[in-house]
Protein backbone atom coordinates (compact mmCIF):
# COMPACT_ATOMS: atom_id res chain seq x y z
CA UNK A 1 0.00 0.00 0.00
CA UNK A 2 1.49 3.47 -1.04
CA UNK A 3 2.51 5.43 1.65
CA UNK A 4 0.25 8.37 0.91
CA UNK A 5 -2.79 6.00 0.68
CA UNK A 6 -1.90 4.92 4.43
CA UNK A 7 -1.75 7.93 5.95
CA UNK A 8 -4.89 9.15 4.60
CA UNK A 9 -6.81 6.27 6.02
CA UNK A 10 -5.35 7.06 9.19
CA UNK A 11 -6.22 10.30 8.87
CA UNK A 12 -10.10 9.20 7.96
CA UNK A 13 -10.30 6.55 10.59
CA UNK A 14 -9.46 9.23 12.89
CA UNK A 15 -11.89 11.58 11.50
CA UNK A 16 -14.49 9.29 12.40
CA UNK A 17 -13.90 8.31 15.19
CA UNK A 18 -13.71 12.15 16.03
CA UNK A 19 -17.35 11.72 14.63
CA UNK A 20 -18.56 9.19 15.96
CA UNK A 21 -17.53 10.68 19.93
CA UNK A 22 -19.57 13.74 19.06
CA UNK A 23 -22.36 12.07 18.47
CA UNK A 24 -22.11 10.16 21.41
CA UNK A 25 -21.98 13.28 23.60
CA UNK A 26 -25.83 13.78 23.20
CA UNK A 27 -28.06 11.75 25.67
CA UNK A 28 -31.49 10.91 26.24
CA UNK A 29 -30.96 11.52 30.13
CA UNK A 30 -29.65 13.70 32.41
CA UNK A 31 -29.16 13.92 36.01
CA UNK A 32 -29.90 16.26 39.01
CA UNK A 33 -28.75 15.37 42.32
CA UNK A 34 -29.78 17.11 45.72
CA UNK A 35 -29.17 17.51 49.40
CA UNK A 36 -30.56 19.32 51.63
CA UNK A 37 -29.14 19.39 55.21
CA UNK A 38 -31.54 19.89 58.69
CA UNK A 39 -29.45 21.17 61.87
CA UNK A 40 -30.50 20.73 65.50
CA UNK A 41 -32.08 23.88 66.21
CA UNK A 42 -33.52 24.90 69.66
CA UNK A 43 -35.00 28.76 70.62
CA UNK A 44 -36.31 30.26 73.81
CA UNK A 45 -38.04 33.05 74.10
CA UNK A 46 -40.63 34.81 75.75
CA UNK A 47 -43.93 33.47 76.13
CA UNK A 48 -45.96 36.61 77.01
CA UNK A 49 -45.95 38.77 80.00
CA UNK A 50 -45.05 38.36 83.68
CA UNK A 51 -47.90 38.46 86.52
CA UNK A 52 -46.38 40.01 89.58
CA UNK A 53 -48.31 39.15 92.92
CA UNK A 54 -48.15 39.61 96.37
CA UNK A 55 -45.80 42.82 95.77
CA UNK A 56 -45.96 46.04 97.73
CA UNK A 57 -43.92 48.98 95.61
CA UNK A 58 -42.04 47.91 92.54
CA UNK A 59 -43.71 46.46 89.43
CA UNK A 60 -43.06 44.77 85.92
CA UNK A 61 -40.24 47.11 84.79
CA UNK A 62 -39.56 45.41 81.21
CA UNK A 63 -42.30 42.98 80.52
CA UNK A 64 -42.33 40.14 78.17
CA UNK A 65 -43.13 40.46 74.76
CA UNK A 66 -44.69 36.63 73.31
CA UNK A 67 -42.44 35.36 70.27
CA UNK A 68 -39.80 37.83 71.29
CA UNK A 69 -36.59 37.38 73.03
CA UNK A 70 -36.43 36.91 76.67
CA UNK A 71 -35.56 39.92 78.46
CA UNK A 72 -37.53 40.60 81.31
CA UNK A 73 -36.73 43.11 84.87
CA UNK A 74 -38.97 43.01 87.18
CA UNK A 75 -38.96 45.07 90.63
CA UNK A 76 -40.21 42.96 93.61
CA UNK A 77 -40.55 45.73 96.09
CA UNK A 78 -40.29 45.78 99.43
CA UNK A 79 -39.46 42.46 100.84
CA UNK A 80 -39.21 43.49 104.66
CA UNK A 81 -42.07 42.43 106.97
CA UNK A 82 -43.81 46.23 106.17
CA UNK A 83 -44.85 43.68 103.48
CA UNK A 84 -47.84 42.00 104.73
CA UNK A 85 -48.71 39.62 102.08
CA UNK A 86 -46.96 35.48 102.67
CA UNK A 87 -45.22 35.87 99.22
CA UNK A 88 -43.64 38.09 96.73
CA UNK A 89 -44.34 35.93 92.88
CA UNK A 90 -43.12 36.87 89.94
CA UNK A 91 -44.21 34.58 87.02
CA UNK A 92 -42.62 34.69 83.69
CA UNK A 93 -43.83 32.61 80.84
CA UNK A 94 -41.36 31.15 79.17
CA UNK A 95 -41.67 29.28 75.13
CA UNK A 96 -39.46 27.16 73.82
CA UNK A 97 -38.73 25.48 70.50
CA UNK A 98 -36.87 22.80 69.10
CA UNK A 99 -35.95 20.40 66.05
CA UNK A 100 -34.66 17.76 68.92
CA UNK A 101 -34.54 16.81 71.94
CA UNK A 102 -33.83 19.87 74.32
CA UNK A 103 -32.38 20.42 77.66
CA UNK A 104 -32.93 24.10 79.74
CA UNK A 105 -30.68 25.13 81.80
CA UNK A 106 -30.30 27.74 84.51
CA UNK A 107 -27.95 29.30 86.71
CA UNK A 108 -28.44 32.44 88.55
CA UNK A 109 -26.82 34.91 90.64
CA UNK A 110 -28.12 37.27 93.96
CA UNK A 111 -26.22 40.08 95.05
CA UNK A 112 -27.19 41.87 98.18
CA UNK A 113 -25.97 45.11 99.78
CA UNK A 114 -25.95 43.60 103.03
CA UNK A 115 -23.27 41.94 104.83
CA UNK A 116 -24.30 39.92 106.91
CA UNK A 117 -26.13 36.44 106.77
CA UNK A 118 -29.53 37.72 107.24
CA UNK A 119 -29.17 39.40 104.15
CA UNK A 120 -31.60 38.12 101.08
CA UNK A 121 -29.54 35.38 99.52
CA UNK A 122 -29.76 32.93 96.50
CA UNK A 123 -31.70 30.56 98.99
CA UNK A 124 -33.92 33.08 99.64
CA UNK A 125 -35.39 33.32 96.33
CA UNK A 126 -38.00 30.49 95.62
CA UNK A 127 -38.08 29.07 91.89
CA UNK A 128 -39.66 25.93 90.13
CA UNK A 129 -41.03 25.89 86.62
CA UNK A 130 -45.19 25.61 86.74
CA UNK A 131 -46.93 23.55 84.44
CA UNK A 132 -45.84 22.29 80.55
CA UNK A 133 -47.47 22.90 78.13
CA UNK A 134 -47.34 21.21 74.47
CA UNK A 135 -50.16 22.65 72.57
CA UNK A 136 -51.36 23.96 69.54
CA UNK A 137 -50.76 23.15 65.52
CA UNK A 138 -47.53 21.60 64.13
CA UNK A 139 -46.39 21.13 68.54
CA UNK A 140 -45.41 17.72 69.03
CA UNK A 141 -46.52 15.62 72.36
CA UNK A 142 -44.40 14.39 74.02
CA UNK A 143 -43.26 13.92 78.24
CA UNK A 144 -41.00 16.40 79.65
CA UNK A 145 -39.56 15.77 82.83
CA UNK A 146 -39.51 18.77 85.39
CA UNK A 147 -36.08 18.61 87.46
CA UNK A 148 -37.67 21.51 89.93
CA UNK A 149 -40.61 21.45 92.23
CA UNK A 150 -42.82 23.59 90.47
CA UNK A 151 -44.65 26.19 92.08
CA UNK A 152 -42.52 27.43 94.92
CA UNK A 153 -45.02 29.10 97.03
CA UNK A 154 -46.83 25.47 97.51
CA UNK A 155 -46.99 24.49 101.34
CA UNK A 156 -44.88 21.21 100.22
CA UNK A 157 -42.09 23.08 98.54
CA UNK A 158 -41.04 25.37 101.62
CA UNK A 159 -41.53 25.71 106.06
CA UNK A 160 -40.44 27.86 108.23
CA UNK A 161 -37.00 26.34 109.76
CA UNK A 162 -37.51 25.52 113.19
CA UNK A 163 -34.20 26.42 114.37
CA UNK A 164 -33.59 29.78 112.96
CA UNK A 165 -37.41 30.12 112.14
CA UNK A 166 -36.48 31.61 108.76
CA UNK A 167 -38.65 30.44 105.82
CA UNK A 168 -36.58 28.37 103.36
CA UNK A 169 -37.42 26.84 99.86
CA UNK A 170 -36.89 22.81 100.84
CA UNK A 171 -37.87 21.20 97.87
CA UNK A 172 -35.65 19.76 95.48
CA UNK A 173 -34.13 22.73 93.51
CA UNK A 174 -37.04 24.98 94.88
CA UNK A 175 -34.64 28.10 95.49
CA UNK A 176 -31.99 29.97 93.12
CA UNK A 177 -28.89 28.63 95.66
CA UNK A 178 -29.23 25.41 93.79
CA UNK A 179 -28.95 27.23 90.45
CA UNK A 180 -25.58 28.89 91.17
CA UNK A 181 -24.05 27.16 88.28
CA UNK A 182 -26.04 26.27 84.82
CA UNK A 183 -28.43 23.36 85.92
CA UNK A 184 -31.18 21.31 84.15
CA UNK A 185 -34.34 22.71 84.68
CA UNK A 186 -36.45 20.60 82.74
CA UNK A 187 -36.00 18.55 79.49
CA UNK A 188 -37.55 16.88 76.93
CA UNK A 189 -38.36 15.18 73.78
CA UNK A 190 -38.36 16.93 70.31
CA UNK A 191 -41.36 19.81 70.45
CA UNK A 192 -41.97 20.73 66.92
CA UNK A 193 -43.20 18.93 64.24
CA UNK A 194 -42.46 19.54 60.41
CA UNK A 195 -43.62 23.07 60.34
CA UNK A 196 -42.46 26.77 59.02
CA UNK A 197 -40.59 29.11 61.82
CA UNK A 198 -43.09 31.56 60.86
CA UNK A 199 -45.95 29.01 62.85
CA UNK A 200 -45.57 30.65 66.61
CA UNK A 201 -47.06 27.75 68.65
CA UNK A 202 -44.01 26.27 71.01
CA UNK A 203 -43.71 24.57 74.44
CA UNK A 204 -44.22 26.80 77.19
CA UNK A 205 -43.74 26.98 80.68
CA UNK A 206 -44.13 29.59 83.48
CA UNK A 207 -40.70 30.36 85.60
CA UNK A 208 -41.61 31.31 89.12
CA UNK A 209 -40.05 33.36 91.50
CA UNK A 210 -40.85 33.70 95.13
CA UNK A 211 -39.87 35.61 97.95
CA UNK A 212 -40.98 35.59 101.74
CA UNK A 213 -41.30 38.34 103.10
CA UNK A 214 -38.98 38.85 106.46
CA UNK A 215 -36.55 40.51 108.73
CA UNK A 216 -34.22 40.23 105.76
CA UNK A 217 -31.28 42.64 106.40
CA UNK A 218 -32.23 46.17 104.97
CA UNK A 219 -30.47 46.57 101.78
CA UNK A 220 -31.16 46.13 97.95
CA UNK A 221 -30.58 43.11 96.47
CA UNK A 222 -30.59 42.13 92.83
CA UNK A 223 -31.19 38.80 91.05
CA UNK A 224 -30.07 38.04 87.58
CA UNK A 225 -31.27 34.44 86.31
CA UNK A 226 -29.99 33.05 82.60
CA UNK A 227 -32.14 30.58 81.26
CA UNK A 228 -30.36 28.42 78.42
CA UNK A 229 -31.79 25.84 76.07
CA UNK A 230 -29.84 23.40 73.94
CA UNK A 231 -29.73 20.50 72.10
CA UNK A 232 -27.32 17.59 73.22
CA UNK B 1 -3.24 -6.82 0.09
CA UNK B 2 -4.85 -8.84 3.26
CA UNK B 3 -3.78 -5.72 5.10
CA UNK B 4 -5.71 -3.67 2.56
CA UNK B 5 -8.50 -5.94 2.86
CA UNK B 6 -8.89 -5.18 6.78
CA UNK B 7 -8.31 -1.10 6.62
CA UNK B 8 -11.18 -0.81 3.54
CA UNK B 9 -13.42 -3.77 6.15
CA UNK B 10 -12.67 -1.29 8.90
CA UNK B 11 -13.41 1.76 7.25
CA UNK B 12 -16.90 0.79 6.20
CA UNK B 13 -17.45 -0.59 9.44
CA UNK B 14 -16.52 2.84 10.75
CA UNK B 15 -18.46 4.55 7.99
CA UNK B 16 -21.61 3.09 8.81
CA UNK B 17 -21.59 3.34 12.54
CA UNK B 18 -21.01 6.83 11.75
CA UNK B 19 -23.84 7.31 9.78
CA UNK B 20 -25.99 5.17 11.86
CA UNK B 21 -24.85 7.54 14.97
CA UNK B 22 -25.60 10.84 12.41
CA UNK B 23 -29.09 9.07 11.48
CA UNK B 24 -30.26 8.29 15.45
CA UNK B 25 -28.23 10.58 17.44
CA UNK B 26 -30.38 13.77 16.87
CA UNK B 27 -33.45 11.97 17.52
CA UNK B 28 -33.96 12.12 20.78
CA UNK B 29 -31.81 14.45 23.08
CA UNK B 30 -31.72 16.15 26.68
CA UNK B 31 -29.12 18.24 27.58
CA UNK B 32 -28.05 21.78 29.56
CA UNK B 33 -30.18 24.19 29.16
CA UNK B 34 -28.41 27.08 31.03
CA UNK B 35 -26.72 28.02 34.02
CA UNK B 36 -29.04 27.11 37.19
CA UNK B 37 -29.56 29.15 39.79
CA UNK B 38 -30.22 29.23 43.95
CA UNK B 39 -32.18 31.46 46.13
CA UNK B 40 -32.98 31.55 49.61
CA UNK B 41 -30.35 29.26 49.95
CA UNK B 42 -27.72 29.21 53.30
CA UNK B 43 -24.82 27.17 52.74
CA UNK B 44 -26.55 26.09 49.70
CA UNK B 45 -25.37 25.92 46.11
CA UNK B 46 -26.29 24.18 42.79
CA UNK B 47 -23.84 23.61 39.70
CA UNK B 48 -24.49 22.64 36.38
CA UNK B 49 -23.04 24.08 33.06
CA UNK B 50 -23.83 26.97 31.50
CA UNK B 51 -23.51 25.68 27.81
CA UNK B 52 -26.82 24.11 26.32
CA UNK B 53 -24.46 21.82 24.14
CA UNK B 54 -23.11 19.56 27.74
CA UNK B 55 -25.11 17.03 29.49
CA UNK B 56 -27.60 17.54 32.07
CA UNK B 57 -25.73 17.26 35.11
CA UNK B 58 -26.79 19.02 38.13
CA UNK B 59 -25.90 18.98 41.78
CA UNK B 60 -28.31 21.05 44.04
CA UNK B 61 -27.33 21.51 47.16
CA UNK B 62 -30.36 23.26 48.99
CA UNK B 63 -28.21 23.96 52.44
CA UNK B 64 -29.58 24.46 55.97
CA UNK B 65 -32.71 24.07 55.96
CA UNK B 66 -33.92 23.80 59.64
CA UNK B 67 -35.37 26.89 61.13
CA UNK B 68 -31.50 28.48 61.43
CA UNK B 69 -32.47 29.50 57.41
CA UNK B 70 -34.73 32.20 57.96
CA UNK B 71 -35.17 32.64 54.40
CA UNK B 72 -39.22 32.01 53.45
CA UNK B 73 -38.06 29.10 51.34
CA UNK B 74 -35.31 27.92 49.28
CA UNK B 75 -35.46 27.94 45.35
CA UNK B 76 -33.67 26.26 42.70
CA UNK B 77 -33.98 26.65 38.68
CA UNK B 78 -32.84 24.20 36.47
CA UNK B 79 -32.87 24.70 32.65
CA UNK B 80 -33.58 21.87 30.78
CA UNK B 81 -32.76 21.23 27.00
CA UNK B 82 -34.57 19.34 25.16
CA UNK B 83 -34.15 18.21 21.20
CA UNK B 84 -36.25 15.82 19.01
CA UNK B 85 -36.95 15.09 15.32
CA UNK B 86 -39.86 13.08 16.43
CA UNK B 87 -42.88 13.21 19.20
CA UNK B 88 -41.30 13.03 22.56
CA UNK B 89 -41.92 12.88 26.17
CA UNK B 90 -40.38 13.23 29.26
CA UNK B 91 -40.04 11.16 32.38
CA UNK B 92 -38.46 11.66 35.52
CA UNK B 93 -37.25 9.14 38.10
CA UNK B 94 -35.98 8.91 41.78
CA UNK B 95 -33.78 7.57 44.08
CA UNK B 96 -33.38 8.40 47.78
CA UNK B 97 -35.11 10.16 50.33
CA UNK B 98 -36.41 7.50 52.07
CA UNK B 99 -36.09 8.83 55.40
CA UNK B 100 -37.92 6.55 57.97
CA UNK B 101 -38.67 9.77 60.58
CA UNK B 102 -41.97 11.49 59.39
CA UNK B 103 -40.93 14.43 60.69
CA UNK B 104 -37.67 14.61 58.51
CA UNK B 105 -37.50 16.06 55.11
CA UNK B 106 -39.62 13.55 52.78
CA UNK B 107 -40.30 13.98 49.11
CA UNK B 108 -43.16 15.53 49.48
CA UNK B 109 -41.33 18.77 51.15
CA UNK B 110 -39.37 19.54 48.00
CA UNK B 111 -41.37 21.25 45.54
CA UNK B 112 -40.71 20.38 42.06
CA UNK B 113 -42.87 22.11 39.08
CA UNK B 114 -41.98 22.74 35.03
CA UNK B 115 -42.36 26.25 33.86
CA UNK B 116 -41.32 28.39 30.74
CA UNK B 117 -41.43 26.14 27.84
CA UNK B 118 -39.55 27.96 24.96
CA UNK B 119 -37.66 27.65 22.01
CA UNK B 120 -34.02 27.36 21.97
CA UNK B 121 -33.18 29.49 19.01
CA UNK B 122 -34.41 29.51 15.09
CA UNK B 123 -34.20 25.76 14.67
CA UNK B 124 -36.67 24.73 17.37
CA UNK B 125 -39.60 23.76 15.31
CA UNK B 126 -43.22 25.60 15.79
CA UNK B 127 -46.03 23.23 15.56
CA UNK B 128 -49.20 24.87 15.25
CA UNK B 129 -51.47 21.02 15.48
CA UNK B 130 -49.74 19.77 18.81
CA UNK B 131 -48.65 21.62 22.20
CA UNK B 132 -46.02 20.72 24.53
CA UNK B 133 -48.13 19.51 27.09
CA UNK B 134 -46.82 19.74 31.04
CA UNK B 135 -48.39 16.56 32.73
CA UNK B 136 -50.92 17.57 35.92
CA UNK B 137 -50.12 18.39 38.77
CA UNK B 138 -46.45 19.77 37.53
CA UNK B 139 -47.30 22.66 35.64
CA UNK B 140 -46.51 25.64 38.31
CA UNK B 141 -43.73 27.45 40.27
CA UNK B 142 -43.51 25.41 43.04
CA UNK B 143 -42.42 28.94 45.20
CA UNK B 144 -46.00 30.32 43.98
CA UNK B 145 -48.45 27.57 44.86
CA UNK B 146 -46.89 26.67 48.33
CA UNK B 147 -49.41 26.23 50.75
CA UNK B 148 -49.18 25.61 55.08
CA UNK B 149 -51.41 22.63 55.02
CA UNK B 150 -53.64 21.28 57.91
CA UNK B 151 -50.94 19.98 60.03
CA UNK B 152 -48.85 23.32 59.69
CA UNK B 153 -46.68 21.95 57.26
CA UNK B 154 -45.76 23.17 53.72
CA UNK B 155 -46.97 21.80 50.66
CA UNK B 156 -47.01 21.88 47.30
CA UNK B 157 -49.02 21.49 44.23
CA UNK B 158 -46.50 19.49 43.03
CA UNK B 159 -43.56 17.59 44.50
CA UNK B 160 -41.21 14.91 44.47
CA UNK B 161 -43.84 12.94 46.25
CA UNK B 162 -45.97 13.18 43.05
CA UNK B 163 -43.07 10.83 41.26
CA UNK B 164 -44.33 7.51 40.97
CA UNK B 165 -41.29 5.00 39.55
CA UNK B 166 -40.33 6.41 35.84
CA UNK B 167 -43.13 9.59 35.55
CA UNK B 168 -44.16 11.31 32.25
CA UNK B 169 -43.95 14.96 33.40
CA UNK B 170 -44.02 16.24 29.75
CA UNK B 171 -44.45 15.76 26.36
CA UNK B 172 -45.37 17.09 22.82
CA UNK B 173 -45.14 17.09 19.31
CA UNK B 174 -41.28 17.41 17.39
CA UNK B 175 -38.72 19.66 18.72
CA UNK B 176 -36.26 20.36 16.30
CA UNK B 177 -35.95 21.17 12.60
CA UNK B 178 -33.08 20.18 11.65
CA UNK B 179 -31.39 16.73 12.13
CA UNK B 180 -27.87 17.49 13.08
CA UNK B 181 -25.26 15.42 14.04
CA UNK B 182 -25.13 17.14 17.19
CA UNK B 183 -26.50 19.28 19.39
CA UNK B 184 -26.71 23.39 18.38
CA UNK B 185 -27.06 26.17 20.60
CA UNK B 186 -30.55 26.30 18.98
CA UNK B 187 -32.28 23.70 17.49
CA UNK B 188 -34.93 22.79 20.42
CA UNK B 189 -36.89 23.92 23.41
CA UNK B 190 -35.89 24.37 26.88
CA UNK B 191 -38.06 24.52 30.08
CA UNK B 192 -37.28 25.31 33.51
CA UNK B 193 -37.38 22.98 36.37
CA UNK B 194 -38.22 24.03 39.62
CA UNK B 195 -37.32 22.95 43.15
CA UNK B 196 -38.15 24.22 45.95
CA UNK B 197 -37.72 23.75 49.89
CA UNK B 198 -39.14 25.50 52.91
CA UNK B 199 -36.83 26.04 55.75
CA UNK B 200 -38.83 23.96 58.99
CA UNK B 201 -38.16 22.17 61.78
CA UNK B 202 -37.83 19.06 60.06
CA UNK B 203 -35.68 16.07 62.29
CA UNK B 204 -32.07 16.76 61.61
CA UNK B 205 -30.27 15.33 59.23
CA UNK B 206 -28.71 14.97 55.98
CA UNK B 207 -31.11 14.29 52.64
CA UNK B 208 -30.28 13.27 49.62
CA UNK B 209 -31.99 11.94 46.46
CA UNK B 210 -31.52 11.66 42.71
CA UNK B 211 -33.22 12.18 39.67
CA UNK B 212 -33.09 10.81 36.11
CA UNK B 213 -34.77 12.95 32.99
CA UNK B 214 -35.13 10.87 30.03
CA UNK B 215 -36.61 11.59 26.86
CA UNK B 216 -37.90 9.07 24.54
CA UNK B 217 -40.32 8.63 21.97
CA UNK B 218 -43.52 9.80 23.31
CA UNK B 219 -47.22 9.93 22.00
CA UNK B 220 -47.59 10.18 18.15
CA UNK B 221 -49.30 13.94 17.89
CA UNK B 222 -48.88 15.89 15.15
CA UNK B 223 -46.78 18.93 14.24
Amino acid sequence: MPRLTTINLIFLTMLLMVSAVTCLGQSTTGTVSMSATVSKFVEINSGGSVTLTGNSGGGVTTDGVANSPLAVSINLGELGPSNTNSFVSASVPLKLRSNAAYVLSMSATVTSSGASSSRIGAADVGFGLGTVSRTGLGVNAGADTNATSGDPTLAANGSINGTTGRYEFTAVRSNLGAFSSSTTALSGPIIMNAVPRSNANGLTVPAMFAVKPQFFENGTTTISVTFTVTAP
Amino acid sequence: MRLRHVTYSLLITLLFLAFAQTTFAQALDISSGGLPTITGAVGGSVTGSASVTNDLVVTINFGEVSPLNTNSIVKVVVPIALRSNQPYQVAVSMSGLNNANAQAVQASDVGFGLQNMQLLGGAGQICNQSTHLIRSPFNNDPAITATVGSNGRVSYQSSLGNLSGSTVIMSGPVLSKNNSIKRQQSDGYTFDAIFTLTPQFFASGISSATLIFTISAGPNVPC
